[in-house]
């Protein structure tokens, strides 16, 4: 009987183990392949064993303009953030106080609809305007990915925030919009980091958008490292190494807010 | 009590109203145009002044072989995806369902490749499937397997992205079922232990039963997303070989930026558009439904 | 729905964000390519700047993007481009089309040979200034060759010899682009070596036996001694294949020849590495010989001295001589002839230019406007071909759908049936 139990247990571990290298190997290969030198990479059979060497990433930031392409992502999904959190907070609160399931699910639509059945008219409408390359199509665009994500996350963050917190307020004769800003607002850290976390990496890793909206003054990251493998001969390693450098912020922010991330990801399913 | 103010009494529509008139301009208004565009002769080069067409577009993409293959291709991508992800993450979310030492650590893992940026992770996957220099082949060759040519050959690029896609995203399905289950009452379990019930009919006929809103609920979201993937496919392989790969999300893209039929391009996306508003309208009335 | 989108522009432009005016006088603003020369260009603008005093606002970008910008920008009529780099035969038939080159009435045009020239001008007046030139040649390795004794081929039933004995199993004996719309250009040569076209007077001729006969030509020596994963394969992936040494043969645009000796990039000793003449086919052996970047200022340009000003110099003869000693195959005659020139460019690469110069042929694609989709139609045949080893039975029947597709495309640009 309690050879059976250890045996579970060796099983159960054994597992998880397997399950986690399946996730964590292409991590694992692209961070090695980032330190190996071209002849490495193309070696057959593949080596595991090699000398690391940092000069992809010499290459990728120093030869490559990356650090621009950094700062245009950070700047893009910043503002983009910023400006939904203006405009998200103040519907998501009416959305959770007054039960507007049809304005949710209009502001859902946004989330679910595909973005090139908007991208084609915004592209057309945009370069009219000579705002092609610019920020400002940049970020509205990213808008229409953070937006839905903070209303969704803050609208059931505000309904486990109890009422009668701002009604007692009210009663002392503060204005409901006052309420909101004093009361609600400075209880909800939580729910803003999640949705500040979650739409800032959706935005970080957005492609569609910014590589028909962007050109060279605004190109983001995702662009960068795509056109790095298009039409520099395949140099795997800088291209490795590129990738390293876009996904580690993401992840970065994933370790530190873990909990909220995962909360943010999994409550629109098991709420419903 | 004081009288309240204009913006008081107005709040509900107030508040909400900035995010209502940006969705509106920036979404509503879009896809107008898109609907308006489909029914006109605008190509950027033939620089031909736009041009009423009625339904011609329609009729012409709507009757191209390369559309319903598109069309054929984009369902049977998300369907299998979906399906190998729903059993595979709730299988992984009914393992994982216990306690044990570095949980923390394995749920950690889960959620990296839901945040890894999907152009990368496809390139990555690239490398790996390079039939000259690929760790696939070198893998396959080793076990004394016939090697492949992955996304490089008509037959399996559409598997072989499958792949890419369960990897990214079987995690999130995980995700969600290990909170329906950590969400689930005692009592049930209970009960069923003092009936006497085998592990397995637990699993079958208690465990499941009431995950299954939770996963069914994941799993179209998965679909919505998955007749959208664009990233991934754009990345490892530009729709092709040829057009092998080439989904309705792909299709719209080249029809609009590379070859500017703007009427035809309004076309495609207005189908991508209408199939992705019938699973959300599945999607809202589960909801509806489930919260009756 | 006009009215919307009249009341949106006045909405955005009442906010201050329009960006309309940009050169006023002496500026000008002008779009390069992500190329060696755009690259050349760019480092020697300061001076140009200090010399005429005329400030350059530039941009560079990837040569697919270059086009899309350029034709949005123009077919909205938003643009304040001046100059731009342009490729003649991707964009060169559609922008004339539509009105958006300037007509160059007064540039002297003397130094261009005169199959360079005939996608610079319609008619009579040239509307672009070539720049670049390349033509198709063949790579391959000296020693792999000398080891299985064999000399450099020189018809295409040779190269299929060749191919079919260097191959080996970690060696393919021949590589080239086999990825669809990509393939297009290469296997031009292929086609006019059979004695095929892929236009004629306007007209789709790719369904006609000698085309056929070069799509099955190419597919069997592809398929059968080819890369693995060769349908999926453009030059960045069989050039590094090249350069690690596995591949023995390449067929490919001359452009590439200073990279694969390179020894930073390289893995085989530049002296193993050969140049020639593309094989000759049954019929003839006229590789292409295209100008692949042009120049050319905007038609709605305001500032139309200035950016004149600018196209004379950066097409002047001292620049296209700076070019030919970085490695860039220019247009203009004359830097062909300059002893200091010839003394630092490859022997190789100067007979393979005089060679393509008497035989070549002036497109490697269909010249029309909607190239792109044109191009992605004749891929399939290209991969069809591939995957069969040149033994489809359905090559012909599909090419004959294929080619009534492009007709249609260019019954669609109004351009069936013109020369």
């Amino acid at each position: 009987m309690r050879k059976k139990k250890i045996l579970q247990e060796a099983v159960f571990y054994l597992a998880v183990v397997l399950i986690s290298m399946v996730v964590l190997f292409p991590f694992l290969w692209m961070l090695s392949s980032s330190l190996k030198t071209q002849t490495d990479i193309i070696a057959w059979p593949p080596t595991f064993v090699f000398t690391p060497t940092l000069q992809n990433y010499h290459k990728v930031f120093g030869e490559q303009d990356f650090l621009k392409y950094f700062i245009n992502s950070t700047v893009v999904g910043g503002l983009a953030v910023g400006l939904s959190l203006v405009l998200g907070l103040p519907a998501a609160y009416s959305i959770s106080r007054f039960t507007q399931k049809k304005l949710a699910l209009f502001i859902l639509l946004a989330r679910l609809m595909p973005g090139i059945s908007f991208l084609m008219p915004w592209y057309i409408i945009f370069s009219r305007l000579g705002l092609m390359d610019t920020y400002i199509a940049l970020v509205l665009s990213h808008m229409l990915i953070a937006l839905p994500i903070v209303v969704w996350i803050m609208s059931s963050y505000f309904d486990s925030i109890p009422v009668e917190l701002e009604e007692s307020a009210m009663v002392d004769g503060a204005t409901r919009q006052y309420a909101f800003w004093a009361i609600i607002l400075p209880m909800s850290g939580p729910g803003i980091i999640t949705s500040v976390t979650l739409s800032f990496i959706f935005s970080w890793n957005n492609f569609m958008f910014s590589q028909v909206l962007s050109m060279e003054k605004t190109r983001t990251l995702p662009i960068a490292v795509y056109n790095f493998v298009s039409y520099a001969e395949v140099d795997w390693g800088g291209v490795m190494a590129a990738a390293v450098a876009i996904m580690a912020p993401a992840i970065i922010l994933t370790m530190v807010f873990q909990k909220f991330v995962v909360k943010g990801l999994t409550m629109g399913a098991v709420k419903g | 009590m004081r009288e309240p103010s204009f913006v008081e009494r107005h709040l509900r529509v107030l508040f909400p109203l900035p995010a209502i008139l940006f969705i509106a301009l920036l979404m509503i208004f879009p896809i107008l145009y898109t609907l308006a565009l489909s029914f006109t002769s605008w190509n950027l080069t033939s620089g031909a002044p736009l041009r009423f067409v009625g339904l011609r577009n329609f009729e012409q993409v709507l009757t191209e072989p390369r559309f319903l293959d598109a069309v054929l291709r984009t369902f049977g991508f998300t369907i299998f995806a979906v399906l190998i992800e729903a059993v595979l993450g709730t299988a992984i979310a009914l393992i994982l369902n216990r306690a044990f030492i570095g949980k923390g650590l394995a749920k950690l893992l889960l959620l990296l490749p839901l945040v890894a940026t999907p152009v990368a992770v496809g390139i990555v996957f690239n490398l790996f499937y390079d039939p000259t220099i690929g760790l696939a082949n070198y893998v396959l060759s080793t076990f004394g397997l016939p090697q492949g040519l992955w996304v490089s050959d008509a037959t399996s690029v559409i598997p072989s992205l499958i792949i890419v896609d369960v990897w990214q995203w079987t995690p999130m399905i995980t995700l969600i079922v290990l909170a329906g289950l950590a969400g689930l009452s005692e009592e049930p379990f209970e009960a069923a232990r003092v009936d006497g019930a085998t592990q397995w009919q637990v699993l079958r006929h208690v465990t499941i039963p009431m995950v299954m809103p939770t996963i069914l609920t994941a799993v179209i979201l998965r679909l919505i997303d998955a007749l959208k993937t664009f990233d991934i496919i754009f990345a490892m392989t530009g729709g092709g070989p040829g057009y092998a790969s080439e989904t309705l999300n792909i299709m719209g893209f080249k029809y609009s930026f590379e070859y500017f039929r703007m009427g035809q391009a309004s076309v495609i996306l207005i189908a991508l558009f209408f199939f992705v508003l019938l699973c959300s309208l599945g999607i809202m009335k589960l909801r509806s439904s489930a919260e009756n | 729905m006009k009215k919307m989108l009249a009341s949106t522009v006045v909405l955005m432009s009442s906010l201050g964000l329009s960006t309309g005016a940009w050169a006023q006088g002496k500026e000008i603003r002008v779009l390069l390519a992500n190329h060696p020369y755009g690259e050349l260009l760019k480092t020697a603008i300061p001076e140009f700047e200090k010399q005429s005093g005329i400030k350059v606002n530039f941009e560079s970008l990837q040569e697919g993007q270059l086009t899309t910008k350029l034709t949005t920008e123009f077919a909205t009529k938003s643009s304040s481009v001046d100059v731009f780099m342009t490729r003649p035969l991707q964009e060169g038939k559609m922008f004339n089309k539509n009105g958006w080159y300037e007509p160059l009435k007064s540039y002297d045009f003397s130094d261009y040979p005169k199959p360079v020239m005939s996608v610079a001008a319609a008619g009579s007046t040239p509307y672009l200034v070539p720049l670049v030139t390349e033509w198709q040649v063949l790579y391959y390795r000296k020693d792999l060759l000398q080891a299985a004794g064999l000399a450099v081929p020189k018809t295409l039933v040779e190269l299929e010899g060749a191919a079919k004995k260097l191959n080996t199993d970690g060696v393919a004996g021949f590589a080239s682009r086999g990825k669809g719309a990509a393939a297009v250009t290469q296997l031009s040569s292929y086609i006019y070596g059979y004695g095929g076209l892929y236009l004629d007077k306007g007209v789709a001729v790719f369904d006609q036996p000698a085309a056929i006969d070069a799509l099955r030509y190419y597919g069997k020596i592809l398929g059968n001694y080819g890369p693995k994963g060769v349908t999926s394969m453009s030059w960045e992936n069989i050039m590094p294949l090249f350069q690690a040494g596995k591949v023995a043969m390449w067929t490919d645009a001359s452009v590439f020849y200073g990279q694969i000796v390179d020894p930073a990039k390289t893995q085989i000793p530049a002296a193993n590495v050969g140049i020639a003449d593309l094989p000759a086919g049954p019929k003839a052996q006229s590789p292409f010989l295209v100008t692949s970047w042009g120049i050319a200022v905007a038609n709605q340009s305001k500032n139309k001295e200035a950016a004149l000003k600018f196209l004379d110099w950066a097409s002047s003869k001292e620049l296209a001589t700076k070019g030919m000693l970085a490695s860039i195959t220019m247009a203009r005659s004359s830097v062909w002839k300059d002893p200091k020139v010839l003394e630092a460019v490859n022997p190789g690469l100067v007979a393979t230019s005089i060679f393509a110069a008497k035989n070549g042929n002036a497109f490697d694609r269909p010249y029309m406007s909607a190239v792109g989709e044109a191009r992605d139609q004749i891929g399939e045949l290209i991969i069809e071909s591939i995957n069969t080893k040149g033994e489809s039975a359905n090559l012909a029947a599909m090419a004959k759908d294929k080619a009534a597709r492009v007709n249609a495309l260019l019954k669609d640009a109004g351009e069936y049936g013109q020369p």
